[in-house]
């Protein structure tokens, strides 16, 4: 073991002596001094030599390239897996649901009037046989304003004879 | 990842909205001109007017007689199927017509042989006295005037009018009673009437109730 006292005797620049750098390594006013006198001790202090793994280098590097195979491999099995098939079910039937929806609201928007209203406004003559008559007033304009137009109600239902009368004080005596 | 789906799937959305567009074809409005060979232009717009979308459009050519129209494909169709079948032929019409003279007797009725049906039913209103005052046969088609002379001076004027389907009757315009007094033609009277198909109509017209009347006797064919 080599004193601080010693240590400074015995250094100059550009020593390679094993127990001088060793004790540089733990002793930090020592290791002051020496960087003032020689600034590349610390390197050599480092002691390159003893950072060889355990199993050597080979073994090392081999673990290394080992463990980035693996991680490599994961990463190609993960990227396969993203959508699992049901996922891939549930996106399809989101897309044809949206696909379907879309064509939905916007055919019904474009709907200008409800179906019903469309269809009697389209259908503008009834089949004869459909036709329900209408019935239209036997005196449809008469010259005299003031006069009164009776009609008699027909004697039975099946009565094919309508009488209409006109009392009209205008008229001429001598009908 | 779930950012990305609701962004795919809103994209789809609006995809589906722009598939759904209409082909411009179908909105497009189209022109079509209808001349009329038998009707009236303007009572052909009054038909078809409950036809055409709100962005329809049509605009009469009196002096052609015909129908400019605007709109829609869908719509151009059933236009054209009403027009179609409104301007058709005048339509043939045959009318029967009695005049006959009415009023109340104190004593025995006067109602002539031929006359007993009528009388049957002018006794409903108390009338047991007939004359016959002449009657007539015409056949005209619609739109067509005419004039019948009857007996005691009397004469009829009118215009066949329309054929109405959905009331199965046929109008006579301007239908005007005169009478000559003293070289001149008096007016009875005017009105507008409508004979229903094969119905008999007794239209009377008397100055107060109980004196003498005189009754038209219709009835109407095709």
């Amino acid at each position: 073991m080599t004193s601080c006292l010693e240590f400074r005797s015995l250094f100059h620049a550009g020593t390679n002596d094993p127990a001088l750098l060793g004790h540089l390594r733990s002793c930090d006013p020592c290791l002051d001094y020496a960087a003032h006198l020689d600034p590349d001790v610390m390197f050599r202090a480092i002691g390159g030599e003893d950072l060889v793994p355990p199993g050597g280098v080979d073994a090392f590097v081999e673990d290394v390239m080992r463990a980035v195979h693996v991680r490599s491999k994961e990463d190609v099995v993960e990227s396969h897996h993203v959508l699992s098939w049901p996922r891939r079910l549930a996106v399809a039937a989101t897309i044809a649901a949206s696909v379907v929806g879309g064509t939905l609201v916007f055919e019904h928007e474009r709907q200008p009037l409800p179906a019903a209203v469309q269809v009697a406004a389209v259908t503008p003559r009834p089949a004869v046989a459909q036709v329900k008559l209408t019935t239209k007033p036997v005196v449809e304009t008469y010259s005299s304003a003031n006069a009164t137009i009776v009609e008699v109600p027909s004697e039975s239902a099946g009565d094919t004879t309508k009488i209409v009368m006109v009392i009209d004080d205008k008229l001429p005596a001598d009908l | 990842m779930k950012r990305a789906l609701i962004l795919l799937i809103l994209c789809l959305f609006a995809t589906g909205v722009a598939i759904a567009q209409p082909a411009g074809d179908a909105k497009a409005l189209n022109v079509k001109t209808f001349q009329f060979k038998y009707k009236d232009a303007d009572k052909a717009a009054a038909i078809i007017k409950q036809l055409m979308s709100a962005e329809g459009s049509m605009s009469i050519q009196p002096a052609s007689n015909s129908l400019v129209v605007t709109d829609r494909s869908e719509k151009m169709k059933a236009i054209t199927d009403a027009l179609a079948a409104f301007d058709t032929p005048p339509h043939p019409v045959k009318l029967s017509l009695r005049l006959v003279g009415a009023s109340r007797s104190d004593t025995a009725s006067k109602v002539p042989v031929e006359m007993r049906e009528i009388g049957a039913k002018l006794a409903v209103l108390r009338y047991n006295a007939i004359d016959d005052l002449g009657n007539a046969n015409v056949d005209g088609h619609e739109g067509q005037p005419t004039t019948i002379d009857l007996q005691n001076g009397y004469r009829v004027d009118f215009k066949f009018g329309e054929y109405d389907p959905s009331s199965d009757s046929i109008k006579l315009d301007d239908f005007r009673l005169s009478k000559v007094e003293k070289d001149q033609l008096v007016q009875v009277y005017q009105a507008t009437l409508n004979l229903k198909v094969g119905q008999t109509l007794i239209f009377g017209a008397t100055k107060t109730h109980g004196q003498r009347a005189i009754f038209l006797v219709f009835n109407a064919r095709r």
